[in-house]
């Protein structure tokens, strides 16, 4: 028997290719019932007399345990040599205690693991994801490689170049490219949070004395906070830390220069010829992390742009069928948070797309969302609490981000209690307050020749300063 | 629809990308592994299992897990890039997209608003021998989105409408992971164009656009009409379940959809390559040089395969490996190399031939030609000498501990996979425990005859990116060969 159901209820007549199937037709819809408990697990945080602190997470039944150092040694802290931070933690992988790098890279994989090294905006992280017996031995080896570094001179040139491919190679792909423009906008180029990438020529003045520099002030026992999360033995964990990092002297105290975001209205065009879509990021400053409104500025981030189901992807991919990936965010600095819109929009109907923008974010500012839309948005938050939690390196990720931002100990319990209180009016109310269209950062990456008079037109960027700029 | 979480991909994110800035952060680990009394050590994996199959042919694996409190749902049918006509290339992945379009008694944007109300995520992708849709769900909502994934089989509502909106959205999926960016497609579609002799295994899987703008609703109709049936396709539910429950839903909501004939089977076959091939792409977009090149696989399963595995590991896979100390840290040819086993998915899920493959983006000052001579010391070193006991020890470790990383993950997503996939191509989802067999009888031996046969130098084929900014070259739009 050939099935047939697929319904096809287009205008043009198809002939189906065979008559209707006999198919059981479907039951009826089953009832949602009440979400499931879900509890955060154990954690304990120690300090050591130098400093640095300690938390354990025990969580999971796989016989592994993931290990996250993170020393406040990221890009904040490159002053004017962007991507000092980057070239310091390559350097560091070259080579700890007299061992060489493959010599090192082997004793980790026969642990099940490698040692990766990230560098981030705030913080450099040293982590390892290992089998739990070898827990103690992986905290030996992270801890030479940060605390004793070799810096041999003889490999600068080499790494220095591979950063300096990578930078090459990022400035030729449109999102980074937005980015760095859209995020210089909002902190200015003299700040590190407004420093996308080194500018060409920037990093080959940089020299090993720098990166010793950088290494001497930015690295210490203060200045460090460990993650342990997996099954794993915690006298034997505490003790290697302690054997590892506790006569680890505790270095310069944290110094982030301070840093406010500016509002618009204000647009940079960068021209990309004949590029097929146009890149996108449009936003604004929001009140930051920790702060009530936050919430509120949560659940309007998923309802307008953050979600699948948002208004935005919902109209511009699937509606109109323009765009792939849109998608909105906040990001996080220390005192500061920024919302963003971002998307890649084929050329031909990105001023259509914008008209569609505008038009969404000013319908949240004033109507209230119904309350069925407002609900789905709340519990999909609350429900994905539950994913994001359910992993080492999530509980490592959502604890660290609590730690860092000087959140309430109790705001990862208190989270999805938080969202639920937070009302449709105040949805709403976010959009109005937050995202103020006559004030917004706006960068456009695409072909100007076809965009820029139809952007120029709009009454909402009136009274925008343009920056035009050829790539 | 592919879009939102989990890159599942790895290397090149398509097919499934870009979660939203806001979305949970998928990492590793979790649960479902299980371990020896003491806990101490790895005593292997041990995956609860059940499996059935519906008088409609529908293959069944249920797999309890009760360590976080969400279900894994997910839908494979056995229709992959591999199957689609060929004046339609990107068809299968296209109708992926159609598949979230809406159902007889979901209307378009109800299945998401039902998993999203939920508190839930989903997905979609379309690989060379399987397209995939799953949801991650608290718990309490699994009876729901099983109804919902029922309606979905039974009937989803595709209409001229809906087809053009999602031409419009895969054609943005193509420009904005190829044709807008360097280095698009080259290693994962140009290579496999280059290396494969077969149709189905060479063809541009991503779609020619022409091809995407020409697919009709006869398209939409004959190609639900051959693959998307029970009796081709497999359902896996994972997690926080009562697999005696979960069955009797799925009897329910899935037991009264009517097979269809099952697809003629395919000629995948490649013939032994005899001699190294080479290929260009001039890339208007790309500021430096690339350079890949792949050699075909031995039969998946096969002893030579998992050799393979522990090959993969000691060339190219982590920090210790042989290609990444000798190109990026003794040569700096390169800021990184990565490679692998199927760069769309993992050394598991696929069934054909397929590459083992290498890549970098490298600088200008090296030449093609002096790079691929170092990658041939590193390799015929491992064509002329066995491996120590400890280099194999080495690989098999990361391999146990990567196999685990698959399966063990907050989304369970990793560990429906490979049980829907051995359901598919093996009708045996059992196997997930015994992949762990397959490793500890490889021997420094089968690694030397194994590279011997497979890593020959007539069975490579070496693809290069180069800069074209001016289009001078050669190159037409950038976006590599086509």
């Amino acid at each position: 028997m050939l099935k047939s159901s697929l319904k096809l209820i287009a205008a043009a007549a198809l002939v189906l290719t065979a008559p209707a199937a006999i198919a059981l037709q479907a039951s009826q819809r089953p009832e949602i019932g009440p979400a499931p408990d879900f509890e955060l697990p154990d954690t304990s945080t120690i300090q050591l007399d130098n400093g640095l602190e300690v938390t354990f997470i025990d969580f999971g039944l796989a016989p592994k345990v993931n290990i996250s150092v993170q020393v406040m040694a990221g890009n904040v802290f490159d002053g004017s040599n962007t991507y000092m931070a980057d070239v310091v933690a390559a350097m560091m992988e070259e080579g700890a205690g007299g061992e060489s790098p493959a010599s090192i890279a082997q004793a980790f994989a026969s642990m099940g693991g490698d040692m990766n090294v990230g560098v981030g905006m705030h913080t450099t992280n040293f982590s390892a994801n290992v089998l739990s017996e070898f827990g103690p031995d992986a905290i030996a080896r992270i801890a030479t490689v940060i605390r004793q570094p070799d810096f041999p001179d003889s490999e600068f040139d080499r790494i220095l170049q591979n950063q300096i491919r990578n930078m090459t190679v990022a400035r030729s792909q449109p999102g980074p490219i937005a980015t760095e423009a859209y995020v210089g906008l909002l902190y200015g180029t003299d700040h590190p949070y407004g420093e996308g990438m080194p500018d060409v020529g920037e990093m080959d003045g940089f020299t090993m004395e720098q990166v010793r520099e950088f290494y001497a002030g930015h690295f210490g026992a203060g200045r460090t906070r460990i993650y342990i999360a997996g099954r794993f033995d915690h006298d034997a964990m505490e003790a290697a830390i302690r054997e590892a990092f506790g006569d680890w002297e505790t270095g310069a105290a944290v110094d982030v220069p301070p840093a406010a975001p500016q509002s618009g209205p204000v647009v940079r065009l960068i021209n990309r010829e004949d590029a097929p879509q146009t890149t996108i990021r449009l936003g604004f400053p929001v009140s930051p992390i920790g702060t009530d409104d936050y919430y509120d500025l949560t659940v309007m981030n998923a309802l307008l742009g953050g979600s699948f189901t948002s208004r935005l992807t919902r109209n511009l991919r699937e509606t109109n069928g323009w765009t792939y990936s849109p998608g909105s965010g906040i990001t996080n600095r220390l005192g500061s948070s920024y919302w963003t819109f971002n998307a890649d929009i084929v050329t031909d109907h990105t001023i259509e797309a914008f008209a569609e923008i505008f038009s969404e974010i000013s319908n949240l500012q004033i109507y209230e969302p119904e309350q069925d839309e407002a609900e789905g948005m709340r519990s999909w938050l609350s429900g994905i609490f539950i994913l994001q939690n359910a992993s080492t390196g999530g509980l490592i990720g959502q604890i660290s981000n609590r730690d860092f931002f000087d959140l309430p100990d109790d705001y990862l319990e208190t989270y999805v209690d938080n969202i639920n209180a937070v009302s449709n009016a105040d949805i709403s109310a976010a959009a109005a307050e937050y995202l103020p269209l006559d004030q917004l950062v706006l960068v456009v990456v695409g072909d100007l020749d076809t965009i820029e008079e139809g952007l120029r037109a709009f009454p909402q960027l009136a009274d925008a300063e343009f920056i035009t700029d050829s790539e | 629809m592919s879009n939102r979480l989990w890159a599942v991909l790895g290397a090149v994110a398509l097919f499934a990308c870009s979660e939203p800035a806001t979305g949970p952060a998928q990492t590793d680990n979790g649960n479902d592994t299980t371990t020896d009394a003491t806990g101490s050590v790895p005593a292997g994996i041990e995956v609860d299992v059940s499996y059935h199959t519906l008088e409609n042919g529908l293959r069944v694996v249920l797999s309890e897990d009760h360590s976080v409190p969400t279900a894994t749902v997910a839908v494979y049918y056995g229709v992959g890039f591999r199957n689609e006509p060929r004046n339609r290339t990107g068809f299968a992945h296209l109708f992926e997209h159609l598949m979230f379009q809406g159902s007889e008694n979901l209307p378009k944007g109800d299945f998401d608003a039902l998993i999203y109300g939920a508190g839930g995520v989903n997905n979609g992708s379309t690989r060379f021998d399987f397209t995939n849709y799953y949801e991650v769900v608290p718990s309490n909502a699994l009876e729901a989105i099983l109804w919902a994934e029922g309606d979905r089989m039974r009937s989803p509502i595709i209409d001229q409408e809906v087809l053009e909106n999602q031409q419009g959205v895969v054609e943005n999926e193509v420009l904005v992971n190829v044709i807008n960016q360097p280095y698009g497609g080259w290693i994962w579609i140009d290579l496999p164009m280059l290396a494969n002799e077969n149709w189905h295994n060479a063809h541009n899987f991503y779609g020619e656009l022409d091809d995407l703008r020409n697919a009709n609703l006869e398209d939409v109709q004959a190609f639900f009409d051959t693959y998307y049936a029970p009796n081709n396709a497999v359902l896996v539910v994972v997690g926080d379940i009562d697999s005696g429950e979960t069955l009797s839903w799925i009897e329910r909501e899935f037991g009264g959809i009517a097979p269809s004939e099952p697809p003629a089977p395919l000629d995948l076959s490649e013939p032994r390559q005899e001699e190294e091939k080479f290929g260009e792409i001039f890339d208007r977009l790309a500021p430096q040089p690339a350079l890949g090149f792949g050699y075909h696989m031995p039969e998946r399963g096969s002893p030579e395969y998992y050799a393979m595995a522990v090959i993969d590991q000691i060339l190219v896979q982590g920090d210790d490996s042989l290609l990444n100390q000798r190109i990026v840290n003794e040569e700096g040819y390169a800021s990184s190399v990565f490679g692998g086993i199927n760069l769309l998915g993992n050394m598991y899920n696929y069934n054909g031939p397929m590459l083992w493959s290498v890549g970098m983006i490298h600088g200008d000052e090296f030449t093609d030609e002096e790079i691929m001579t170092t990658v041939d010391e590193v390799i015929e070193d491992l064509r002329t000498n066995e491996i120590s006991q400890e280099q194999l020890d080495r690989a098999i470790t990361k391999l146990r501990s990567q196999f685990y990383s698959i399966v063990d993950s907050s989304s369970r997503f990793g560990l429906a996979d490979l049980l829907a996939v051995f359901a598919l191509f093996d009708d045996d989802p059992t196997r997930i425990n015994r992949i762990e067999q397959g490793f500890d009888q490889v021997t420094p031996e089968l690694v030397l005859a194994t590279a011997q046969e497979y890593l020959r130098p007539t069975n490579r084929s070496v693809i290069r990116v180069i800069p074209d900014p001016d289009g001078t070259l050669g190159g037409d739009d950038g976006s590599g060969e086509e």
